[in-house]
């Protein structure tokens, strides 16, 4: 008979590496119409940074996404970066990314201030123009502010910054200490349907409520968290690698190494809560590894809802959960009216202290 | 050594190879069609699918010399000078790709469906994929812009995106 | 035209080597809209918060994105890496010469050709190619260049290595014993140790109501990048080194090049611009000294790509964990302490493990204000594939354990999962079990819309099962 059940899990995930500096540096140029060239160390790993950096840049300096050209990965033409991984580069080399933009934009801002007859801080960069601050009529194209600074003034806008998160070393003793400079948050529920014969296990649907400060492009976060989330399936019931008595892989293959597909994936809701994080890049903090944290967690918690066995070892197979009910069953008595079954998680579980 | 003789994206194609030579291999390195790509060369990934006679085939399954007198189509095949297949553009649109690999196999395994099948459901679209693995996108949002592209090719206005 | 026919005529040493008078490769036969549409997304300012779509997004539909395994350099050669094979061994000997004879097989290396055969992002541990000792089935032996990659595949079969086999360590609480022989020995099997201690747990259990205790395994997987691994390397005259490659630090990587081939870090150029998928799996560098070695003996370009089958056992994959928990709880549900120890099955090398178990125990008393916790972890060597960096760094291994423990925990309080976690989690200005306080922090947040969203509370379809809640697991949930 098919149960169904559902299951929760919270998670919470750091941006950035553990204490170590781990810093990125970028370079952003504008051009002399108005469009700007961004350098940055980073690899674009197919989560999509590269557009994420493109939109940050081009937020700083009030131009488009698709004005910003993207320049990544090669040590001779690029600045250093620490890598796309702990989740990091849309908070680190975001950060890095604007600063730099932001470097570039106050060169416009000194060679067009005199030309609208203001202060340099009078000045804005929005929708392509240099803007006096509450009288937008009076400005200039970012594109002739970028070539009168070419041309004219001799002072190319060109703008190169790094960024670093703030951390505190850990104490050896006591583990003290601020590892990161940011945290994100995250909820998953799923509803599974259990066949309590066979142990088999669907995945329904699942819920996934997800911080990642602002979203800088919420169609790529929603593609980190059903990818992430595909992942967390996969961890959750099918995956594992096993080793013979040599320590040789068994299954070093895709046909024994049960990865999910199309057919195994559930339908996945995005949720993104509302959040900005003052340290981020336009309050934005990172969203790649969190996305397939609670998944496992949330799915063994519906198992245990639909046909109450408590997965304590990872993947929760067809075989593993149905030895699980086969014990159940055997330990539940055959009268009615008898104790009820013991609780899961060991003997000393939910014995009162002393 | 086998030559072989087929037609690849409307193009009479011709290679001499060695017999054992897959026509995932021969695409790639007689060719230069390196859009179809080596997964696992053993058939479980789906990241080589082509459409051979009208049928989604791995091609690393295939030998090229079986390939003999088909008719091959590739994803180099789908775009022409004017437009992009509706696949595609519906790829880009809904951001259905992320790191693009599994990409190729993907929209030929869809394209393979949407010209036998114009009006799929989210199930049929999901078996049809069922042969590409994806580790990146968890699928959804292909399903999405397959949904949509067979609606363009219907002639269909496409729904409000969410 | 007819000079430049008999200056070529009269030079044998460029006729013997035809390659270098064919024309380039063709360009790629794909076709594409001439007339550019940009998507509107695209366009808009201001651009943060747009749903815009990615340039690259296009060219992948395409086919027209060039993956390193997608380019050919003129004159360029295949490499592929023998593998061990074996958990644990000696090796006696490695003998080549078969394979060298071989048509088509241009040079053959082995760990002697090494200038300085370790690397590794925090312990140097990890060779490029094994020399005396082999620690993990995938560890490489030999690499061999050749004109295709079939006779280079071949060629790995021709390659005659003796081995002593030995015992491997395989399981991680066998090689947490001090009596087991160290996998690296000297050196002992226990090669990592973090502790966080924030109050005092044994006075937090001693006023708890109940004590729940949980242990929670998690099994080794692997990214399964869809690409797998690949390097290519080329030098030109100047003794100046190129390597494009899908690996996912750059900087790092040349620093390891540097260091394994012994040349200045100006000498090397590495370019990693498009990749199928890392996930942590091309973190550090891992064939690109041996292509940088190959392309040096042999004056020719030299690509190496990963077998699907090598990319299970010759690149890094994750931690598996044991966990164990010990919670202390009112009777309404707070939490009071918590008590955790973790053993990290840290495989035959280093990696990132250093970095996986500083994280596993930081998150692994989960998102609560707990004023009394210890956790303590360990990472061990093993005779299994090098556990390294993989999406998470253990947060999602114990985030199964916390998440299980608090549904238990729940259960047998009779508190909604949802209400015993928000009695619990941290709040802005929470302190972690680090002492950091925490800033923009939407914990709770995340619960309520995710419950919300779902419809936990028998709103929508939460509660739509054949049979009710809490039927079937005997422990009387209220609804």
């Amino acid at each position: 008979m098919k149960r169904r059940g559902r299951g929760m899990a919270t998670m919470w995930y750091p941006i950035g590496f553990t204490v170590a500096a781990n810093p990125s540096a970028a370079v952003v140029k504008v051009n002399e119409d108005g469009t700007a060239t961004l350098l940055t160390g980073t690899v674009e790993t197919g989560q999509g940074s590269l557009t994420i950096l493109a939109q940050i840049v081009a937020q700083e300096l009030g131009i488009a996404t698709d004005d910003v050209h993207v320049v990544s990965a090669d040590t001779d033409a690029t600045p250093m970066d620490t890598g796309a991984i702990a989740s990091r580069t849309t908070y680190v080399t975001g950060n890095a990314a604007r600063m730099a933009a932001e470097k570039a934009k106050l060169t416009l801002f000194e060679i067009a201030a005199p030309l609208l007859g203001v202060k340099p801080s009078q000045l804005e960069a929005k929708d392509h123009k240099l803007m006096v601050k509450n009288f937008p009529q009076r400005n200039m194209h970012i594109g002739d502010a970028a070539n009168h600074a070419r041309m004219v003034s001799g002072q190319p806008p060109i703008g190169a910054a790094s960024f670093n998160p703030e951390t505190v070393a850990l104490d050896p003793e006591t583990g003290q200490g601020k590892p990161f400079g940011t945290y994100v948050y995250a909820t998953q529920i799923a509803e599974v349907e259990v066949d309590d014969e066979t142990g088999e296990t669907e995945v329904l649907r699942i819920v996934a409520s997800h911080d990642c400060g602002t979203p800088i492009n919420p169609m790529l976060v929603e593609g980190q968290v059903e990818g992430g989330v595909s992942m967390g399936v996969g961890f959750a019931l099918e995956e594992e690698i096993l080793f013979d008595a040599n320590g040789k892989q068994i299954n070093p293959n895709l046909t024994n190494y049960i990865m999910p597909t199309s057919l195994d994936m559930p339908e996945v809701e995005v949720d993104i809560v509302d959040n900005y994080d003052p340290t981020g890049p336009f309050g934005a903090k990172g969203v790649g590894e969190p996305t397939l944290v609670p998944t496992a967690a949330a799915i063994c918690n519906a198992i245990y809802d639909a046909v109450g066995v408590r997965v304590t070892t990872l993947p929760a197979t067809a075989e593993r959960i149905f030895k699980l009910l086969q014990a159940k069953r055997e330990q539940q008595p055959k009268q009615l009216g008898t104790a009820p079954p013991a609780l899961p998680g060991g003997p000393s579980d939910g014995a009162p202290a002393h | 050594m086998v030559t072989v003789t087929l037609k690849v994206n409307g193009k009479t194609r011709s290679a001499t190879v060695p017999p054992e030579t897959t026509l995932l291999r021969m695409l790639r390195d007689q060719f230069d069609l390196t859009g179809a790509k080596l997964g696992c060369d053993v058939g479980d990934c789906g990241a080589c699918t082509v459409i051979v006679d009208g049928q989604p085939v791995n091609s690393c399954l295939m030998l090229a010399g079986q390939s003999e007198g088909c008719e091959v189509l590739t994803i180099e095949g789908l775009a022409d000078i004017d437009h992009m297949h509706p696949l595609q553009k519906l790829f880009e649109h809904f951001g259905s790709l992320q790191c693009g690999f599994c990409g190729p196999g993907v929209i030929m395994s869809a394209k393979a469906l949407l010209d036998a099948n114009s009006n799929p459901c989210t199930q049929e679209i999901r078996d049809a994929l069922g042969g590409n693995l994806c580790r990146c996108t968890g699928y959804s949002k292909m399903i999405e812009a397959i949904k949509g592209a067979a609606c363009i090719m219907r002639g269909e206005e496409l729904p409000a995106v969410k | 035209m007819a000079d430049e026919r008999s200056k070529v005529a009269d030079r044998p040493d460029i006729l013997e080597k035809p390659d270098i008078l064919r024309p380039p490769k063709p360009a790629p036969l794909v076709t594409f809209p001439i007339d550019v549409i940009v998507p509107e997304g695209r366009q808009q300012t201001p651009a943060v918060g747009q749903r815009a779509s990615r340039a690259d997004g296009r060219l992948h539909g395409l086919g027209q994105t060039k993956y390193i395994d997608d380019m050919y350099l003129p004159n360029m050669l295949f490499a592929k890496i023998k593998r061990a094979g074996t958990g644990s061994a000696r090796i006696k000997s490695i003998d080549t010469k078969e394979a060298e004879a071989m048509p088509g097989v241009v040079a053959i290396i082995t760990a002697r050709d090494i200038p300085c055969n370790s690397f590794g992002p925090s312990l140097q541990d990890q060779p490029v190619l094994a020399d005396t000792r082999v620690f993990h089935a995938g560890d490489g032996v030999a690499a061999v260049a050749a004109e295709t990659e079939q006779i280079a595949t071949e060629a790995l079969e021709k390659i005659k290595v003796e081995y002593e086999v030995l015992s491997p360590v395989l399981d991680p609480l066998e090689s947490l014993k001090l009596e087991t022989p160290g996998v690296h020995a000297p050196s002992a099997n226990v090669y990592g140790h973090k502790i966080i201690k924030k109050g005092d747990v044994q006075k937090a259990f001693a006023e708890s109501d109940r004590i729940f205790e949980g242990t929670f395994r998690t099994q080794m997987v692997e990214h399964v990048p869809l690409e797998p691994y690949a390097c290519i390397a080329q030098w030109d005259a100047n003794g100046r080194l190129t390597i494009y490659s899908t690996l996912g630090r750059i900087t790092l990587g040349r620093a390891d090049v540097a260091r394994t081939l012994g040349i200045p870090m100006s000498r090397i150029r590495i370019v990693a611009t498009v990749v199928g998928g890392n996930f942590g799996g091309k973190n550090e560098i891992r064939a690109e000294p041996i292509v940088g070695l190959l392309s040096k003996k042999t004056g020719r370009p030299v690509k190496c790509t990963y077998t699907r089958p090598e990319e299970f056992y010759a690149s890094t994959t994750r931690h598996p964990l044991i966990m164990d928990y010990k919670t202390g709880v009112t009777n309404k549900g707070k939490i009071l302490g918590r008590k955790i120890r973790l053993v990290l099955d840290g495989g035959a090398y280093c990696s990132w493990s250093e970095t996986t178990l500083g994280k596993a125990c930081i998150l692994s008393a989960g998102p609560y204000n707990i004023d009394n916790v210890e956790a303590e972890a360990f990472v061990v060597y093993t005779n299994k594939t090098m556990t390294g960096a993989m999406r998470g760094f253990g947060a999602p291994q114990v985030c199964f354990a916390y998440e299980s423990h608090m549904d238990d925990m729940a259960h047998a309080l009779g508190i909604d999962p949802i209400d015993i976690r928000l009695m619990n989690a941290f709040e802005e200005g929470s302190i972690s079990p680090t002492g950091q306080k925490l800033h923009s922090v939407v914990a709770k947040e995340s619960i309520l819309r995710a419950a919300k969203r779902f419809g936990w509370n028998g709103l929508g379809n939460g509660n739509g099962s054949d049979n009710g809640h809490g039927n079937g697991n005997g422990t009387g949930v209220k609804a």
